[in-house]
């Protein structure tokens, strides 16, 4: 089965995580009901007369982007995948509130043609000159997971090196609305394992890597295996998918040194998860993310950015842990994902 | 499928082979507009909509709508069976979304809760995922957005997918209702026709706006025979290359589109003269068509096979374009027929191109697909008759 070898990384999120020595040492809470990421003065990684007209999420996607090509060295991509659930929203906004504010007039098509979800994707292949393949993916909470699906398999017909990247952005406009909705909650004294009410902590960040077919100096860890799973019915199902998945790798969930699990702290949508967690507590040590990151579509792009972070370090953060046991070594991490309780992933990383 | 010139694919057949657009007077999308420009709208409001798909979610919106029509129409006429245990995957593709609802709602959210579901909604998952529901028993989903390209994108998509022996068989396609959102996108752009748009015309002034849903079911080989069903056609080539020029503009020798139909020809095994029809993207903008022109040279010089775009019928779909144009192929490989390219009169002078206008009856065993989209995407499918 392909692999694929992780040789850059680039991470935006509301942690300090584009500081690539930042290893969960000091964590910025929620604040409240959600998270901003923390944005980086971007004149270091975009030129000026390309960043003075960018959205927020084609800044953080390109800034994310080129600081994983720049570690892994290289100049040119055959491929550019990327992966949002809501796209360039801030652009989309803009220009949706321009038409109903002045009743479709005065309009300026910047913010419009911006407002595509490929923008970034295509800013990029811009930026570097990319003639190659170029795709985005839009699926809720399988986003970033289909652009791994589908570098694996342009690695099987003949691609060498392939971005990949999940992106997203909320306004604040949009934080007021789903407040409004019901959908967000304090953080609380709870851990986000263990929640007892709905509503999450909405937060939005980008994550890059650098995807190579063989493995080089640089390789940082191996994406072994992806796997989605849509609307699981019961938490057995999705136990019996993930053993399913992880033969098809020879391994079982023993072999899991860390499994990063994906709880989002509303107690609907974590409830297959929570009843999963004995079994998986078991036979692997289970850790969570989404109290650190919070939680948007493509979350699992941090989640692999922590995963890899895991086994480059080889020990797993105390904020992590969801018990105190700990792994001996960091061989396999394993990622389960969930997104409203609807979209789940398993994500399977390890060292090289 | 579904568009402006029917809401199936007999009723589009019949359009098609009449010659007669779908394009007109704009009736159902609320814009300041509505009497200055044409659209290619779906002749039905999204009460009429509702009592088709027989769903009165309030939740739903025009976009899903369409989808789950359209969808389930390939899925009756492919004679698959999503409870057979093979693994079936719908890979859809949109631009817009959920946005022909939000914006009727966006500002009236901030007071009222009335239409807060709304948010559930505007993301370009939830057709999808109401198709994978409508249909039943779906393994994999997922959902591409390359602005004008998606639907191709995820017809190549779900061939892979097979290949790879991910799935047996996919239902794939594209969607996109009409939006204010959309249509005020393209006017500040500039590129609408405020007349019948006239792709490959010397005197082209723009495109018109459309809206559609169109769906096709790809199976393996494998799930075909084990069924015993019979395919209408086969997909025997596909690329996607970007054209890295400009955001929205194509380069003006189309060098991107270039290395679509390229790679797309190699990976077919065919020679350029063994394409009997090209549908072209051919918006009926200045720069699309002069740059898919120049592409279209480029790769045919002085032998370019018989051509028309079909978007003169349908108004441009955007990410339902592909799809539309896919079913709209295999109606041509079925009934030996190429569509006109309706309202051209004057080549264009750099190429002097001449398409098809009228309907021309002819066998046709290969067809080229171009579609072409915002962000330099590029992608280009070649159909051969089963």
């Amino acid at each position: 089965m392909t692999k694929a070898y992780i040789n850059g990384i680039g991470c935006i999120s509301p942690q300090n995580s584009i500081d690539s020595e930042w290893f969960f040492d000091s964590i910025n809470p929620a604040k409240g009901d959600y998270f901003d990421a923390l944005e980086p003065s971007y004149k270091e990684f975009i030129a000026p007369n390309l960043l003075r007209r960018m959205g927020r999420a084609i800044k953080m996607g390109v800034a994310a982007g080129n600081i994983a090509i720049q570690q892994a060295g290289i100049e040119k991509v055959d491929a550019i995948i990327t992966g949002t659930g809501l796209g360039c929203f801030e652009d989309s906004e803009r220009f949706l509130l321009a038409i109903l504010n002045n009743d479709e007039q005065f309009l300026t098509p910047t913010s419009f043609i911006q407002s595509t979800h490929n923008t970034v994707g295509s800013q990029i292949a811009l930026i570097m000159k990319c003639h190659d393949y170029n795709y985005t993916y839009v699926h809720r909470g399988f986003s970033f997971e289909s652009t791994l699906q589908d570098a694996l398999m342009l690695f099987e017909e003949g691609k060498e090196t392939i971005l990949v990247g999940g992106i997203e952005e909320h306004t604040p406009n949009f934080v007021v609305l789903n407040r409004r909705a019901h959908k967000f909650q304090e953080t609380g004294t709870t851990p986000i394992w263990k929640s007892t009410t709905p509503g999450i902590q909405m937060s939005e960040g980008t994550a890059f890597f650098v995807l190579n077919k063989a493995k080089t100096d640089k390789s940082l860890a191996s994406i072994d295996g992806i796997q989605t799973l849509y609307k699981p019915k019961t938490s057995a199902d999705i136990l019996n998918k993930l053993n399913g998945f992880l033969k098809q790798h020879n391994l079982t969930l023993a072999d899991i040194d860390v499994t990063l699990m994906g709880f989002s702290d509303d107690v609907n949508f974590d409830a297959k998860l929570q009843e999963l967690l004995p079994s998986i507590q078991k036979e692997s040590v289970a850790a969570c993310y989404k109290h650190v990151c919070g939680e948007y579509h493509t979350a699992s792009a941090f989640a692999m950015w922590t995963a890899i972070k895991l086994i480059e370090k080889q020990k797993l953060p105390k904020v992590l842990a969801i018990s105190d046991k700990e792994p001996s070594q960091i061989k396999h991490v394993l990622i389960i994902n969930q997104y409203l309780g609807i979209n789940y992933s398993f994500t399977l990383l390890s060292q090289c | 499928m579904i568009s402006a010139i029917g809401n199936n694919v007999p009723e589009s057949f019949l359009s098609l082979s009449q010659s007669k657009t779908g394009i007109g007077k704009i009736n159902h999308l609320t814009t300041r507009y509505k009497d200055e420009f044409l659209a290619g709208e779906i002749k039905l409001s999204n009460e009429a909509l509702a009592d088709l798909v027989k769903d009165n979610n309030p939740a739903l919106n025009r976009n899903s709508y369409i989808a789950m029509l359209a969808a389930k129409e390939a899925v009756i006429n492919s004679g698959i069976d999503t409870n057979d245990g093979l693994r079936t995957g719908v890979i859809s593709s949109t631009t817009v979304a959920g946005m022909s609802k939000t914006e009727l709602y966006y500002k009236e959210m901030f007071e009222k809760d009335d239409h807060l579901n709304v948010l559930d909604t505007h993301d370009c998952g939830d057709s999808t995922e109401r198709i994978a529901d409508y249909l039943g028993n779906v393994d994999y989903v997922t959902t591409i957005s390359t602005a004008c390209s998606s639907a191709a994108n995820a017809i190549m998509l779900g061939c892979r997918m097979i290949k790879h022996g991910q799935l047996d068989r996919v239902v794939v396609g594209g969607v996109d209702a009409l939006s204010k959102f959309t249509f005020n996108g393209f006017n500040t752009l500039m590129i609408l026709d405020r007349e019948w748009c006239k792709p490959f015309d010397e005197n082209r002034k723009g495109l018109n706006l459309g809206e559609g849903a169109a769906f096709v079911v790809i199976e393996g080989e494998n799930a075909l025979n084990l069924r015993k069903g019979k395919a209408l056609a086969e997909v025997i080539g596909y690329a996607n290359a970007n054209d890295a020029y400009h955001q929205t503009a194509s380069s003006p020798e189309g060098y991107g589109a270039t290395l679509a139909i390229q790679q797309a020809l190699a990976m077919s095994g065919l020679n350029p003269s063994q394409i009997d029809y090209i549908n072209m993207h051919g918006t009926g903008t200045p720069n699309n068509d002069l740059s898919e022109s120049f592409a279209t040279k480029v790769i045919f010089g002085n032998q370019v096979p018989k051509f028309s775009s079909t978007k003169a019928f349908t108004g441009h779909t955007l990410a339902a374009a592909a799809s539309i144009e896919a079913v709209i192929s295999v109606l041509s490989l079925q009934n030996s027929m190429i569509f006109p390219n309706l309202n051209f009169t004057t080549p264009i002078t750099e190429t002097g191109l001449v398409p098809e206008t009228t309907l021309v009856h002819t066998p046709l065993n290969t067809i080229l697909s171009n579609s072409f989209g915002f962000g330099g995407n590029c992608s280009s499918l070649i159909f051969k008759k089963a």
